[in-house]
């Protein structure tokens, strides 16, 4: 039956909207810096002034624009219990392999749908030797080009129920699925409530979970205590905790106070280029953005011209933690789906290998030493590697999907 | 001796350019959405953001709010800091109205507060009776707010925030004083009580109510007390209030104290979203107080308009807790000058007495039934009485600076 919401999608920023961008930018008003401040309070002031500088004079948003819509993307309308519909956004690449599997590829915070571009094709190309997907990547509600939901409460359900309802849409009753930052986490919400029946397996490049507790994993508890953390596994931790300390300032305003924060977003593109920035730099394995301002300036730009603002955005970490009351896995089960992990170094979040057992049906692990939190876009060859040993002849999730191997 | 050569009388004076950029910003303001029927759930609902930024753009007169600031008496001077070469200090100082031996005090504001926190006070304090005690009153812009220079250098903490405070009374004449806090107040007053008690500070009262649990090796009575002491209901009421505050209205400080500049530059460039960060404190943090628009807007615009931008009030966060890695009255030692607490009911954090007999040797206690944070301004009767009542005839502290009673002899 043919569902008939299903509309093409181009990206077309009004006239307006990026004149009172260019508007903005020309009145910029910047703080002072403490001398010798280089990372240590923030973005460094001469980053953003180079920033701004090149967002305002040369950054061309109609050619970034232009090459985003070369992408196949589109949107439906989905409906979600107790939300009304919401009008969703999302890249569709179907393989030449008619037997290619059903993946769905979904971003996090700070990114976005455009973090699948480089793995697509890779994905996506057809060969003897590796598997074939269709990629559906999705942007998140609230995110990207997606509408974002109205009602409070919208939380792991919810998410779970749009990805499933927009696969079950494009004819992928069975399909695995793939994310890092939200898309890790969200994953573990739609394999609680779709896994095995939809979701046949799926794949984390963030794959945390929570520390042992003595009543869930005894073994792996008393493990924790007794048992001194080697070298490698202290260092994961290390790094995890430099996160802990120092860098979850924006995840407790944005769990706290989305809204207080939302209107220094969308009101300051300096403000909103700086929140995010810092991110893709702390974050990233030494990417070097400098070499890229482009894509960074359209990545920013991303948020800038969202659909429902980049205020919205923020609201997930409200949303799935229930206002700081309790973590974002609350509500997930154990599910005996195969899952895959793919450990990148400069991940934000490094927890004892061990502890991914309690995440998921550990089939497929990948430890990797180049690469941070956006693994699709810093190190696209090995995370679509990864995914293509996982699911490929010989893989520990190879034919997962009935009729659907990936090779034709 | 008052060092008066460095001194320059001042008048807040923002340049006509100024207040135009502020007004094509605000024009050019760009709103996010809402969830419906969010209200306060979230911060600040979208009604009032917009309601204030369409006044602040037309309709809030700033030079008839300026023109009244510059009736307080202020002035600026350089100030010596070790290592940080001299500031530039801004300060209101109003002497009483009825006699020299007046009680010098020092009142310190904190974020999201400045120095305009006294001006309520100021009439309240500066007049004086044979009943009732005078005190010569200074209300310094922190260095980094209002219209106090920044310090420029890494590391300006709780040590340089107490020598800037301490060298500015000594400055102007008052070697021996008193000091009232709130806030970040209430931590430099612990540090000024650390350094320079006994010899400058001769007492403190604070209306912010924090501090560590004693513990056993450095405050070993304390200790025991906490230990075998039951809260009181007000004291439960204070903790639930104290753990509610640091689980849903803390974000600001993790941000504040880890990625200031990040934030910084939000709330440089952006009215709307510094008037919402500010606004969301000054609501939740007080006791039902009926803010006026144009009240609002006054303290916003103090921040806009600040000689050091609103960016740099935020580091404060970072350097008094070393990055949040350290409480930030991790240093402050227990001192036996006169100290006295203002209880405020809906005050954002409340610990047991006992953890507080850490800060020094408490001689007053006052318990209010209405009011919250920023206490000066809510409830500035009620804080003047308390001042009084401490450091006048009869109260514990009276006479502690010699020579200044607070009576006229």
């Amino acid at each position: 039956m043919a569902d008939t919401t299903e509309q093409p999608f181009t990206v077309a920023v009004s006239d307006t909207d990026l004149e009172l961008l260019r508007k903005k930018l020309d009145l910029v008003r910047l703080p002072d810096e403490l001398e010798g401040a280089e990372w240590n309070y923030g973005v460094p002031l001469a980053d953003i002034k180079r920033l701004v500088a090149y967002w305002k004079d040369s950054f061309d948003w109609r050619k970034a624009e232009a090459g985003i819509n070369k992408l196949p993307m589109f949107t439906r309308d989905i409906e979600v219990d107790g939300h009304g519909t919401l009008n969703i956004h999302y890249v569709h690449q179907k393989s030449e392999v008619k037997n290619a599997i059903p993946l769905l590829f979904v971003h996090g915070w700070p990114g976005d749908f455009l973090e699948v571009k480089k793995v697509l094709p890779i994905l996506t190309a057809k060969s003897d030797e590796h598997p074939s997907f269709h990629v559906v990547a999705i942007s998140l509600p609230g995110f990207g080009f997606s509408e974002a939901p109205k009602k409070p409460g919208f939380a792991g359900r919810q998410y779970a129920e749009v990805f499933n309802k927009l696969m079950v849409a494009l004819g992928y009753n069975e399909y695995v699925y793939q994310g890092g930052d939200w898309g890790h986490i969200l994953g573990a919400h739609a394999v609680t409530h779709y896994g095995h029946t939809n979701i046949k397996a799926w794949h984390s490049n963030m794959p945390f979970y929570r520390a042992p507790k003595f009543f869930s994993n005894p073994l792996l508890f008393l493990g924790m205590l007794t048992i001194p953390f080697d070298t490698v596994t202290k260092t994961r931790l290390a790094h995890s905790m430099k996160w802990q300390s120092k860098g979850r300032g924006y995840f407790i305003e944005q769990a706290t106070q989305p809204q207080t924060l939302g209107y220094s977003l969308s009101d300051s593109p300096v403000g909103l280029l700086a929140w995010i920035y810092e991110k893709l730099v702390d974050w990233s394995d030494k990417y070097p953005w400098t070499e890229d301002e482009g894509r960074l300036l359209e990545w920013i730009s991303i948020y800038w011209f969202s659909r429902s603002g980049p205020a919205a955005a923020g609201r997930i970490y409200y949303e799935m933690t229930s206002q700081n009351q309790h973590d974002v896995l609350e509500g997930t089960k154990y599910s005996s789906v195969p899952l895959g992990a793919s450990y990148f170094p400069g991940e934000l979040v490094r927890l004892p290998k061990s502890w991914t057992s309690m995440l998921g049906n550990v089939k497929f692990e990948a430890e990797h030493d180049k690469g941070g939190h956006f693994a699709a876009y810093e190190q696209p060859e090995k995370l679509a590697g990864d995914l293509r040993k996982m699911f490929g002849k010989g893989g520990p999730a190879h034919g997962v999907v009935p009729g659907k191997n990936g090779y034709d | 001796m008052a060092d008066t050569e460095n001194e320059k009388p001042f008048k807040v004076s923002v340049p006509d350019e100024d207040l135009e950029q502020l007004r094509q910003r605000l024009a050019l303001a760009r709103f996010p959405d809402e969830l419906d029927e969010a209200e306060w759930e979230y911060g600040v609902p979208l009604a009032d953001v917009r309601r204030l930024a369409a006044r602040w753009a037309d309709g809030f007169d700033w030079r008839s709010a300026e023109a009244a600031i510059n009736a307080l008496p202020q002035f600026t001077r350089d100030v010596a800091v070790d290592g940080f070469g001299t500031l530039n200090v801004h300060y209101v100082h109003q002497r009483s109205a009825v006699t020299e031996d007046a009680i010098p005090l020092l009142f310190v504001h904190g974020w999201p507060g400045h120095f305009l926190e006294v001006r309520k006070l100021l009439p309240l304090l500066t007049a004086g009776s044979a009943e009732q005690p005078s005190f010569h009153v200074v209300a310094l812009s922190l260095p980094g707010f209002g219209f106090s220079e920044a310090p420029k250098k890494k590391g300006f903490a709780a040590k340089q925030y107490a020598e800037v405070a301490n060298n500015l009374m000594i400055n102007l004449g008052y070697t021996e004083y008193v000091v009232q806090g709130g806030d970040w107040g209430h931590y430099i007053a612990g540090y000024l009580a650390t350094y320079y008690a006994h010899k400058h500070v001769k007492g403190w009262l604070s209306n912010y109510t924090n501090a560590l649990p004693p513990k056993l090796w450095n405050a070993p009575l304390a200790y025991l007390t906490h230990l075998v002491t039951p809260y009181s209901a007000k004291e439960k009421a204070g903790w639930t209030r104290s753990q509610g505050f640091r689980l849903t209205g803390s974000g600001y400080s993790h941000e504040q104290a880890t990625r200031p500049q990040t934030l910084g530059y939000s709330l440089a460039d952006s009215p709307v979203g510094l008037l919402a960060w500010i606004y969301e404190k000054l609501v939740e943090w007080t006791d039902e107080y009926r803010w006026r628009d144009d009240e609002v807007l006054e303290w916003v615009s103090i921040y806009w308009f600040s000689r050091a931008g609103p960016g740099a009030s935020v580091r404060i966060y970072k350097e008094m807790t070393q990055g949040f890695t350290r409480a930030t009255t991790a240093d402050v030692r227990w001192t036996s000058i006169p100290l006295g607490f203002a209880y405020f009911p809906k005050e954002l954090n409340r610990v047991p007495r006992s953890w507080l007999s850490t800060l020094g040797r408490i001689v007053f206690e006052s318990e209010h039934e209405h009011g919250g944070h920023f206490a000066a301004h809510e409830q500035p009767g009620e804080l003047a009485d308390d001042m009084r009542r401490m450091f006048g005839k009869g109260g514990p502290a009276f006479g502690v600076v010699a020579g200044k009673s607070g009576y006229a002899a």
